[in-house]
């Protein structure tokens, strides 16, 4: 133990599992490393990942180390329905997108983000709206992954936090740098294998370590009423409700989820993505139940900090190999993540950027490949430097989150209603940032027919949110009909009461304007879009012929 | 009975974890098995 509380391994211990971690996954890579890597493989690897491998991928890429930490501090803090409040809807994420990727995969079988369908759809404005959210979120979540690193080598290891942040960013860069998406699917498969087999072992261990369920039921006395209620409305305001808003917007926002719904043969995308929502669920859940043993046997998180609950959890009641386990399980959802993250900045890069705005009818397959590669050197290297100063990245945040949000509507309408135009695209999400902004930091004052104004049109957007999850299940009559139905409530017991709670109402207005916006300029357009063109717009990169200059489907 | 209850709780999850990860390995190794088959790769 070290002076903090925590099992602390030699630098030596720590070397050797971090050079068996990252060179056991490098070795891994070599199994299906090509002579020569074609973009498509590089990409989407071919549109051919089968149905365990996507959903290994899929459940390992969304667990990310925050998640860990996160699930236990709500079982700490909101008692019994704490780890599900974090869990479940991190998991309805990865299902409500599926019914909307069939479409996004029967429009373009051949597309490998999100991004290239809207260009194909509306052009480069709106295209680069979508591609400018997933590439700001994917540098957040690499800079965040690293940043976990550092801490952890930190606190279970004599190593400095740079030094963590280093070895995690030149680990996973080295690894993906040569085969792209097929590297980090593959290793997604063996770390997932690895972080279900510990999670699987950790959570009974600490559980009967710590007394079992009898010492558990004792310490239940002290959990506060809505702590011990499962129901608990605390939970559902302060962790639920601000999830559940989030659950389109993370996942339309992410090029990691669009990249494997493009990437999984089109028959598997159901399956896939139902399992990975079952995986990421039960593991992440499971793991945050450590946060109410925490609290149901009366432990205090050394320094206040809410992050400490796991690590000291394992360190308190369980051997050093129990914490070199819980070692390689954080390093692997973090690694897992980041490798995903750099796949999906090196795509968007060479399909949104390079393909569709810089190389026009003219892309050449060995140079989409080399800004594939530099991509993902420069992200490393950026996520390095903004971890390693531990950048305050909370507003930023909050501003990527809002502009996931403000682009769900539009896209999503865009891939089935033919009236909604480029225009209607981008002014929606502008008016909704915009509006957005005004609520979250209260640029102006709160009062009167200011605020009602801002709950009505956050009222819409809870309607937007629901009808939207409906409607991609059970079709357009179902999805406006659920829509109204949760409209009509939200106008009458939201007004006056949203107003207490500024991120869920300035959240939700940003849903609520770009829908009213986009509908709006939509129903005065005189355009009927053909969907058919997107198929013949977005297509594969590879097979130039150089001679007789033919040009790929996907460069045109 | 709250002792069983609080126990399935928490140990309801790893036990969902480790059925998803037969599942996931059997889809794997059948894939496999059929690439080999094909000589055609995994990934």
């Amino acid at each position: 133990m070290n002076e903090n509380g925590f099992t602390q391994f030699s630098t030596l211990t720590v070397l050797l599992l971090l050079a068996a971690f990252y060179g056991g996954t490098y070795l891994l890579t070599l199994l299906i490393r090509k002579d020569k890597e074609d973009t498509s493989g590089f990409m989407v690897a071919g549109h051919q990942v089968g149905f365990g491998m996507g959903a290994a991928s899929m459940t390992a890429t969304w667990i990310w180390a925050a998640s860990f930490y996160a699930a236990a501090t709500s079982g700490y803090t909101y008692g019994v329905s704490g780890p599900i409040h974090y869990g479940l809807w991190g998991a309805l994420m990865i299902l409500f997108i599926y019914p909307f990727g069939r479409r996004f995969r029967k429009l373009a079988p051949h597309g490998h983000t999100l991004g290239e369908l809207i260009h194909a759809r509306h052009g480069p404005s709106s295209q680069l709206i979508l591609a400018g959210s997933n590439i700001l979120g994917s540098v957040i979540s690499l800079m965040v992954n690293f940043t976990a690193a550092g801490a952890l080598v930190s606190i279970l290891s004599p190593l400095s936090f740079q030094t963590g942040v280093i070895v995690a960013g030149v680990g996973v860069l080295a690894y993906t740098l040569t085969s792209g998406f097929r590297a980090s699917v593959f290793t997604d498969f063996a770390q997932l294998v690895a972080l279900m087999a510990i999670a699987i072992i950790i959570i009974p261990a600490v559980l009967f370590a710590a007394g079992g369920p009898a010492v558990m039921v004792d310490g239940l006395s002290q959990l506060t009423v809505e702590q011990a209620n499962i129901f608990s409305m605390d939970a559902i305001l302060n962790q639920g409700a601000p999830f559940f808003v989030a659950v389109l917007a993370y996942a339309i926002g992410n090029q990691t989820i669009s990249q494997r719904l493009f990437a999984v043969r089109e028959s598997h995308i159901k399956s896939t993505f139902v399992t990975a929502t079952i995986g990421y669920g039960a593991i992440v859940i499971g793991l945050g139940m450590i946060g109410l043993m925490a609290l149901s046997v009366g432990m205090e998180p050394i320094d206040g900090n809410m992050n400490n609950i796991i690590p000291q959890m394992v360190s308190t009641y369980l051997s050093p190999l129990f914490v070199g386990l819980f070692f390689i399980l954080v390093i692997g959802s973090l690694s897992s993540t980041a490798d995903s993250d750099l796949s999906a900045l090196s795509t968007i890069m060479m399909a949104d950027v390079y393909g569709k705005n810089i190389a026009g009818d003219q892309a050449n397959p060995r140079t989409m490949m080399l800004v594939g590669r530099v991509t993902m050197i420069a992200a490393t290297v950026a996520g390095l430097i903004f971890a390693s100063f531990s950048l305050d990245i909370l507003v930023m945040l909050v501003f990527v989150g809002a502009l996931w949000g403000a682009v769900v509507f539009p896209v999503i309408v865009s891939c089935y209603w033919d009236r909604v135009t480029n225009a209607a695209f981008t002014w929606s999400v502008v008016v909704a940032m915009a509006l957005f902004c005004i609520a979250r930091f209260d640029l102006l004052e709160m009062t009167g027919l200011t605020v009602l104004t801002f709950e009505v049109l956050a009222s819409v957007g809870g309607a937007v949110v629901i009808g939207l999850m409906v409607f991609g299940f059970f079709g357009r009559t179902a999805g406006l009909l659920a829509g109204l139905l949760v409209l009509v409530p939200m106008l009458i017991y939201s007004t006056g009461f949203l107003r207490d709670y500024t991120t869920l109402m300035a959240s939700l207005t940003a849903y609520g304007a770009s829908a009213l916006v986009c509908t709006a300029m939509s129903l005065f357009s005189n355009e009927r879009f053909d969907f058919d063109l997107i198929k013949q717009r977005v297509g594969d990169y590879d097979g130039v012929d150089e001679e007789s200059n033919l040009v790929p489907e996907g460069a045109k | 009975s709250s002792e069983l209850i609080y126990g399935a709780y928490i140990l309801v999850w790893p036990a969902v974890t480790l059925g998803v990860l037969v599942v996931i390995c059997w889809a794997v190794v059948r894939d496999a098995r059929k690439a080999r088959a094909s000589d055609e790769d995994l990934l």
